[in-house]
This record gives structure tokens, C-alpha cells and sequence, in this order.
């Protein structure tokens, strides 16, 4: 990544601006070299993810398969073949589709569920914010994974493994997407709760309650704003989470076998013994495609923090 | 609405126009204003209870401006607040009548108090930094209490919202501004409309001019002036800054301990104090016009209010305490200037006649 397209505001450019507005947040990222890398692995892999077929064709499947078994990467085949003879890029590229998408409902799912405990249980206090709390840190204190793989077979055992779709998502899918959401809201709900707490303090709370606003209107339109930042930052890091474990979870044979994501070829791989005969082509690319998205996420996680957390913004 | 440079009637006239606003179903049309009787609040600490307040009785009339001076912890605040039952959770109304409109407000519930705060009394704070909410536009702070109390829709409410920015003197369009793109005179001014929201009957200022520097002070006692005149507001300021008072209020309630020392037209307590502590107030602030002086200090501390002394509860810092005045607290004394003296220095009986408390 060389220069950033976007010019650099925020210098004394800035002062020109009516009213001494600072530059919208997605101009200040894309103005840090971290927060343009990250922004820009993202959109290609969001790209991958949208238009598979137009870029490598339809997804080919045991039936469809024309390579030769386990071949290395070749002209015709530029990231080699699997053991049935499909194209490793067309794979690969097919599983964004499923990576991104479990990665970002279960952050819709964590972020909601953490987000509206974390402010309640702020805002709230008492006996339901003890509760809430003990709830939290008994999915804080259990090894996420483990509880993971163990919630995904009851869930699994209670809503079947049909090939029921919901909104055109195969209900496996949607059952690791719950169960990313289950283990992993607590933490956003810790943070969400601590900010609360210290607005909870500040005086236009007061202000708003003398009004005569009740707890949830203030909750929605006090508090929710200025946890806003807080709330985005943290979506980040969650999707990254959520990626990496959906990919485990796949990977441990937890996956929808019909739906090839990151994971999943991983799995397959491993299955094969591709490792040990030396076909790294089955696994690089897959594993290249996790580090590469997990590491963008992180890159912009950290822009936004610099932009959006005005100590740090202080440091610079 | 009377225009802003509305002619010297329009007071008048908006004073009796507020009367024709929807008053609360158990108001006496008759009734004055404001009534307090009495009032006496109590807050709860660890080493005991301290009496903040006790025996405060005034009155306001439509249009009144009423400022209440006195020294850090003399009860200014917790009156003002007490009013509206806004007191800290340690804090109750032991006695008295707040009778605003005739109806006594003292023993509403929260739910039935909801119906007078901000419809009826509202407040300035101070440091409007920290009582607007940072992330949010001042249009819509502004627009909050006119959708959460009279139910209009958010379209409505920020319609009169730009309309109330004009009316504090901010153009309508800086409502999309955020609290930190305000200077601190803005801030102010923008307070003063959310405390307009809801055409209330009476503001409390809890020392809006604190904090601001002196040109933006004068600024915003200018648009209190104004408002009061124009929208038939009346006002009831707490401050230390006596200059304040001189300039906005009708009149003025002196308060020492927890109790009135003297009140009365601002013009007659502050030209012949009568109370020895309106005196020593008075010669402790700096006077433009007298020649350059040491300014008097007022020696000693004000009383532990959890077990104030029994008489006068300024007597061990008076000048001209009399023996008397350690054993009994004084009762008020009403004179016929409309000024009325809590101290022994004038005998009920000396003073002509002594009109009966309103």
C-alpha cells in the first residue's frame, strides 16, 4: 500500500471547513496507512464474496469436477486441485462467501446482544445487572471453543441438520452463527456496561431524567450515541472472532459440508493428509485468505480506535 | 409571541397572556403564582441530619424576578430545588406548602410532579458543558422535553426548536451543531431555550452566569431581561454575584443558615440594608463607584447546620448581637416598604403595622 488516495485532513486543511468540523470517521481511517490496508484487503475479499461465479465460475462439487486428482498448481488450474479434482482457486474463493457471512451475522448477533445487555445492565444496576453480570462471566471464564463445539451439537441435536433455509441461509450456518453469538457477547457487554456506567453519571443524564425522560428513552438516545464508538470499534475485533471461529469449528468437522468455507478446506485438507503428501496448495491459499481478513480487521480495528478514542488521539 | 423589541405594555400584557395558558386542571386562576410557607428540607448524612432549610417563606407574582444571595451552603439551591422536588436522595421536604397556582406541590408524588417540572418550573443549570449531551445536536436536545412531555412529534418539536434558538438569539440553523462547536455563551443560551421548551410559568437559574466571562454575563442577563418581558416569564435567580441581582430582579431574598435574613424590593435591601448580615454582604463586595478599599471580610464561619445555635443563627458572627439574640431565634418583621427582617435589632413592636404573612 503506498500513499493513501485520500488527502490527509485534519491538518491545518481542516481549519478552512465551516463550523471547524473534523472530517467524517471514514475519511480519518482511510487516512492512516493501517486503516487504508485494512479497508482495502476488506473490500476485495467483500467483492470475492459477492460475485464468486463471475470471477472463477460456478462452484464445482465432486459431480462437477474436471482437474486431475491432487495436482499442483498448474496454468489451467493456478492454485492446484483437490482430491476429487476441483479447482483449489475456485474453492477458496467459493468459501469467502460463507466465511463472510457467517463473520458477519455473528457480529450483528454478538454486537446486538452485548450492546443491549451491556447498557441495561449499566443503566439498570441492582439485582439485574448482578445477574447479568455473573451470566457474562460465566462465558468469559469457560474456554470459549470448547463451549462452542459442545453448543453447537445440542443446538444441532434440537434444530435438526435439514436442508431448511432461512432467508437462504442453510440452518447449519445459522447454528454457528448462534452459537458465535452466545460465547462471544459477553465482553462487548462488559465494555458497553463499564462506559455506561460512567455516563450514567454525567449531568445531561440527569438533565434528561428531570425532563421527565424515562430509563429507556435516555438509554436509547443518551446513551446509545456516545457508546456508539465504543460499539463499531468493538464490531471489528468481533467479526475477526467470528471468522476464526467458524473456521475451527469447520475445521473440527463442526461445518456445513455442502457450503466450503475457509475452515472447511482446511478440514478436507487435513483429511486427505495433504500436508503430509506435500500438497500445500490444498491449504495455503485458505489459510493465507483467514490471516489476511482477520489481519485487515484488526489493521482497521485499530484505526478506528486511533480515530474515534480521543486519549489516544491525544498521544499522537 | 410578542416581538422581541415588543413595547414597554407588552410586559404587561404577556404577564396577563401567560394566565390564559393552559393552566393545570386543579390551578385557582386566582391564586398567586408562587407560594412558599414554611418550607423546611432535611437531608440524612452518616454524623446526622442537617437542616438545610428552615422556616423559608417567600412569594412571587406573574412576571416576578425573585433573586435568592447568601454564602456556599446557605440553602439557596436546596430551596430552589426542593420546589420541585429535585433534592439528592438524602434529602426530604419536612414541612411547609409550595403552592404554585394555589395547588400544593409538597405532597405530589413523582409521577404527579412530572406534570409541573418543565411545563410549569423549569431550570437552568449551571455548566451547560456537562448537561448537554455531547454526541447529540443542540436542536435535538432542545426537542427532547417538548417530545417527552407534550407528546409532539419530532418534526414538531424541531420546528419549535429552531424557533426557540432564534428566540435565545441563535440563528436556527446552528441547531445542527453539536454542544463543542457552541462557545460557552452559546451553551448558555442554548440551556436557557431547552429550560424554554415547554412554556413554563417560572425558570430557576441555579447561577446561569457562573463560569462565563463578564461581556457574555451581561449578554445573557440581557436575554433573561428579555425573555421575562416578552413571554411573561417569571424568574427566580440563585447567585453569589450580587450585581446580578441588582440588575435582573425585582426582588431579593437574603438567606443565611437555611433561613431568610431579610427580604424585599431589590432596590430597598440593597440601598438601606436592614439585617447586620445584608450589611456585611453588602460591604464585602466590590463597589465600582466607592474609592478604592479593603473589602470586609465577614469573620467566622457560617454554623454546623446539624446542630445550628438556638437563636439567631447568625448572632456568633454579629456585630451587633444582643444578649438575646443567642437564646431566641428572631421572628420575622414586615415593614411597610414591603421589606421584611429576620433580627432582634427591630422589635415587632417598634415597626407600625405588620401585615400578616401572605
Amino acid at each position: 500500500m503506498t500513499a493513501p488516495a485520500v488527502p490527509a485532513d485534519g491538518g491545518p486543511g481542516a481549519v478552512a471547513r465551516p463550523a471547524g468540523r473534523k472530517p467524517s470517521v471514514l475519511r480519518q481511517v482511510l487516512a492512516r496507512p493501517d486503516g487504508m490496508a485494512g479497508f482495502v484487503i476488506l473490500v476485495v475479499f467483500t467483492v470475492l464474496a459477492l460475485v464468486p461465479t463471475l470471477l472463477v465460475g460456478p462452484l464445482q462439487t465432486a459431480v462437477t469436477a474436471t482437474g486431475p486428482r491432487l495436482a499442483p498448481p498448474s496454468i489451467g488450474y493456478p492454485l492446484g486441485t483437490d482430491e476429487l479434482g476441483r479447482s483449489i482457486l475456485n474453492l477458496t474463493v467459493h468459501a469467502t462467501r460463507v466465511s463472510m457471512v457467517i463473520g458477519f451475522l455473528a457480529t450483528i448477533v454478538t454486537v446486538l446482544i452485548g450492546a443491549v445487555l451491556g447498557i441495561m445492565s449499566g443503566f439498570v444496576g441492582g439485582r439485574f445487572d448482578a445477574v447479568t453480570m455473573r451470566i457474562a462471566d460465566f462465558f468469559l471464564v469457560i474456554p470459549t471453543f470448547v463451549l462452542a463445539i459442545i453448543l453447537t451439537a445440542i443446538i444441532r441435536d434440537v434444530v435438526g441438520t435439514g436442508s431448511t433455509e432461512i432467508l437462504g441461509i442453510r440452518l447449519s450456518l445459522i447454528t454457528i452463527v448462534i452459537v458465535i453469538g452466545i460465547t462471544s457477547w459477553s465482553s462487548t457487554a462488559r465494555i458497553i456496561r463499564s462506559q455506561t456506567l460512567s455516563l450514567k453519571e454525567r449531568a445531561f443524564v440527569d438533565r434528561a431524567r428531570v425532563i421527565g425522560a424515562g430509563g429507556g428513552h435516555i438509554m436509547r438516545r443518551h446513551v446509545l450515541p456516545n457508546v456508539t464508538n465504543l460499539i463499531v470499534a468493538n464490531a471489528v475485533l468481533v467479526f475477526a472472532g467470528a471468522i476464526l471461529t467458524e473456521t475451527t469449528l469447520a475445521f473440527v468437522g463442526l461445518g456445513d459440508p455442502f457450503q466450503p468455507s475457509w475452515g472447511q478446506i482446511l478440514d478436507a485438507a487435513r483429511q486427505v493428509g495433504a500436508p503430509s503428501l506435500g500438497a500445500w496448495w490444498y491449504f495455503v491459499p485458505a489459510g493465507v485468505c483467514i490471516v489476511l481478513v482477520v489481519f485487515a480487521f484488526t489493521l482497521l480495528g485499530n484505526a478506528l480506535d486511533a480515530v474515534l478514542n480521543p486519549k489516544l488521539q491525544a498521544r499522537r | 409571541m410578542t416581538t422581541p423589541d415588543g413595547v414597554a405594555s407588552a410586559a404587561a400584557l404577556a404577564v396577563r397572556d401567560r394566565r390564559r395558558w393552559p393552566l393545570p386542571k386543579l390551578a385557582d386562576p386566582t391564586a398567586p403564582l408562587l407560594v412558599v410557607e414554611d418550607l423546611a428540607v432535611r437531608f440524612r448524612i452518616p454524623s446526622g441530619t442537617v437542616k438545610a432549610v428552615d422556616g423559608v417563606s417567600f412569594r412571587m407574582d406573574d412576571g416576578e424576578a425573585l433573586g435568592i444571595v447568601g454564602e456556599s451552603g446557605c440553602g439557596k439551591t436546596t430551596t430552589a430545588l426542593s420546589l420541585v422536588h429535585l433534592l439528592p436522595a438524602n434529602g426530604t421536604i419536612k414541612s411547609g406548602r409550595v403552592a404554585l397556582f394555589g395547588i400544593d406541590l409538597v405532597p405530589k408524588t413523582e409521577q404527579q410532579m412530572a406534570r409541573y417540572r418543565w411545563r410549569e418550573i423549569s431550570l437552568v443549570f449551571q455548566g451547560a458543558m456537562n448537561a448537554l449531551n455531547p454526541v447529540r445536536r443542540i436542536r435535538d436536545l432542545i426537542a427532547e422535553p417538548i417530545e417527552v412531555r407534550l407528546g409532539q412529534s419530532q418534526d414538531a418539536a424541531r420546528q419549535r426548536a429552531g424557533e426557540l434558538l432564534e428566540l435565545v438569539g441563535i440563528p436556527a440553523q446552528r441547531g445542527t451543531a453539536y454542544p463543542h462547536e457552541l462557545s460557552g455563551g452559546m451553551r448558555q443560551r442554548a440551556m436557557i431555550a431547552i429550560a424554554l421548551a415547554c412554556d413554563p410559568a417560572i425558570v430557576i437559574g441555579d447561577e446561569p452566569t457562573t463560569a462565563l466571562d463578564v461581556m457574555v454575563q451581561a449578554q445573557i442577563l440581557q436575554l433573561l431581561e428579555r425573555l421575562r418581558r416578552d413571554l411573561g416569564l417569571s424568574l427566580i435567580l440563585i447567585t453569589h454575584d450580587l450585581s446580578v441581582i441588582a440588575e435582573t430582579c425585582d426582588r431579593v431574598m437574603v438567606m443565611y443558615a437555611g433561613r431568610v435574613a431579610e427580604e424585599g424590593p431589590v432596590r430597598r435591601v440593597f440601598m438601606a440594608p436592614r439585617h447586620p448580615y445584608t450589611q456585611k454582604l453588602l460591604s464585602a463586595f466590590p463597589n465600582i463607584r466607592a474609592d478604592r478599599r479593603t473589602l470586609e471580610v465577614i469573620p467566622g464561619m457560617p454554623p454546623d447546620l446539624r446542630t445550628p445555635p438556638p437563636g439567631c443563627r447568625f448572632a456568633p458572627r454579629c456585630p451587633a448581637a444582643l444578649p438575646v439574640c443567642v437564646e431566641i431565634a428572631p421572628s420575622e418583621v414586615r415593614f411597610a416598604d414591603g421589606v421584611r427582617v429576620a433580627c432582634h435589632l427591630y422589635p415587632a413592636s417598634d415597626v407600625a403595622p405588620v401585615e400578616p404573612q401572605p
